[in-house]
């Protein structure tokens, strides 16, 4: 119970620490610099700090949450809405010249990434499946538009910027994608082992749940 | 699970109004955009920041865009600019030429003005901006050329007609070019992009009759 608490402690610690370093003037403007750095570097350290965050939530915090989180529905909805929100390239240019939406970006990015982490394991395949099926074409197209575009469609960033991040935003989601069909292959293969063998045998792992 | 379909079902609202309110209704997407349609809803009024330029007394920008007559096109350069602002550049030859053949027949057409300003007013002084309007065969009369000397007046004439100016790391500058049209009482009415410059054109001889015919 005891090295609970302390292991705990330092995960919050950990997670306030890394979020202090990426609010430091010098980080932030590094980071914001460039396009493909604010929106592919910035952003998913956010969330995984949000994501961080979420999982160092208390035992009862967790249980009233979950009353709202039917099979993560509600978490998952949120951190897709949040993205396609964030996707709009006018957000890109207001957060940096304009200190309120920038801290609000931040916060919507925590969420963003507390309520992946909330949600996943409730979700089940399906509305993971139903999230990403939503989110990841969302990017494609965002990065297709942004690599296709022939004008600038945030002022403060170069063209080339913007091409490059827009193909990379398409290499993540296809890399997200594969990724998942993967765990999804796996989780069948698995299902279908446990269904073929009626009695299970000691060795087996599907049996281990 | 009740629970969930009411929460889910006030998060779809909050992310519409959220999105709704940056995209002013679904109307742009991009900064750019949202400036230029800010603009057309509401009239800014150009900053009393000092200029001078060839052939002008140093006076306040608002001063010399609000005398009460004539409309100004305003766009914003730097001289050694190799890129956009050549085309500007060549969109202000081709305006200057069409105001010139209209001022003989139009009154409007007399009350159209073209104004260049550089944001690079550290390097572009008077005699670099004569320069470079004798190499564009710049009408002293219809098209001048203004720098702003004062780097923090400068970034006040930036923001408030939200230019937003980017170093490319080549010694160059990126910039939202576009053509600003100015009214009689220096105020920003309208952004046109630069393609549009028949359009930015006829609007500002439509301010300007409209004026004259009062």
């Amino acid at each position: 119970m005891k090295l609970a608490q302390s292991w705990l402690k330092w995960h919050l610690a950990i997670a306030g620490l890394a979020l202090c370093l990426l609010a430091l003037p010098g980080a932030r403007l590094f980071l914001e610099a460039s396009m493909t750095r604010h929106m592919l570097v910035q952003f998913p350290l956010l969330a995984l700090i949000g994501f961080w965050f979420a999982g160092a939530l208390p035992r009862n915090w967790m249980r009233r949450l979950n009353l709202w989180n039917g099979y993560g529905i509600s978490g998952l909805f949120a951190s897709a809405l949040l993205l396609a929100i964030l996707m709009i390239p006018r957000v890109l240019d207001l957060a940096l010249v304009d200190g309120r939406i920038e801290l609000v970006k931040w916060l919507a990015l925590l969420l963003c990434g507390a309520g992946v982490r909330l949600s996943w394991q409730p979700a089940g395949l399906l509305v993971q499946g139903f999230f990403l099926g939503n989110v990841l074409p969302m990017m494609v197209v965002v990065g297709y538009l942004f690599e296709s575009s022939p004008v600038r469609l945030c002022n403060a960033y170069l063209l080339d910027d913007q091409e490059r991040l827009g193909q990379n935003l398409i290499w993540v989601a296809a890399t997200i994608g594969l990724a998942w069909f993967a765990i999804l292959v796996r989780a069948m293969m698995r299902r279908e082992a446990a269904t073929a063998l009626p009695t299970p045998s000691e060795d087996d792992p599907s049996t281990a749940k | 699970m009740l629970k969930t379909a009411l929460l889910s079902a006030s998060l779809a609202v909050a992310g519409y109004a959220c999105s709704a309110w940056l995209t002013h209704d679904f109307q742009v997407w991009t900064a750019e955009g949202a400036r230029r349609l800010e603009v057309a809803l509401q009239p800014v009024a150009a900053p009393s920041v000092q200029i001078d330029g060839p052939g002008l007394a140093t006076q306040a920008l608002s001063q010399l865009l609000s005398d009460g007559q004539s409309v100004t096109l305003v766009d914003f350069v730097y001289t050694r600019c190799q890129t956009v602002c050549l085309a500007l550049g060549s969109v202000y030859q081709q305006m200057q030429t069409t105001l010139q053949a209209a001022r003989k027949t139009d009154v409007s057409a007399r009350q159209v003005r073209l104004l260049s300003i550089s944001f690079d007013g550290q390097r572009d002084n008077p005699r670099i901006l004569q320069a470079y309007a004798a190499r564009l065969s710049a009408d002293q009369l219809l098209w001048r050329f203004v720098r702003v000397p004062d780097l923090k007046e400068t970034q006040r004439l930036l923001a408030d007609f939200q230019v937003i100016v980017v170093p490319d790391g080549r010694g160059d500058f990126e910039h939202n070019a576009a053509l600003l049209v100015v009214n009689q009482h220096g105020q920003l009415v309208r952004i046109f992009d630069y393609a549009e410059q028949q359009l930015a054109l006829d609007y500002a001889r439509d301010l300007a009759n409209a004026s004259s015919l009062r």
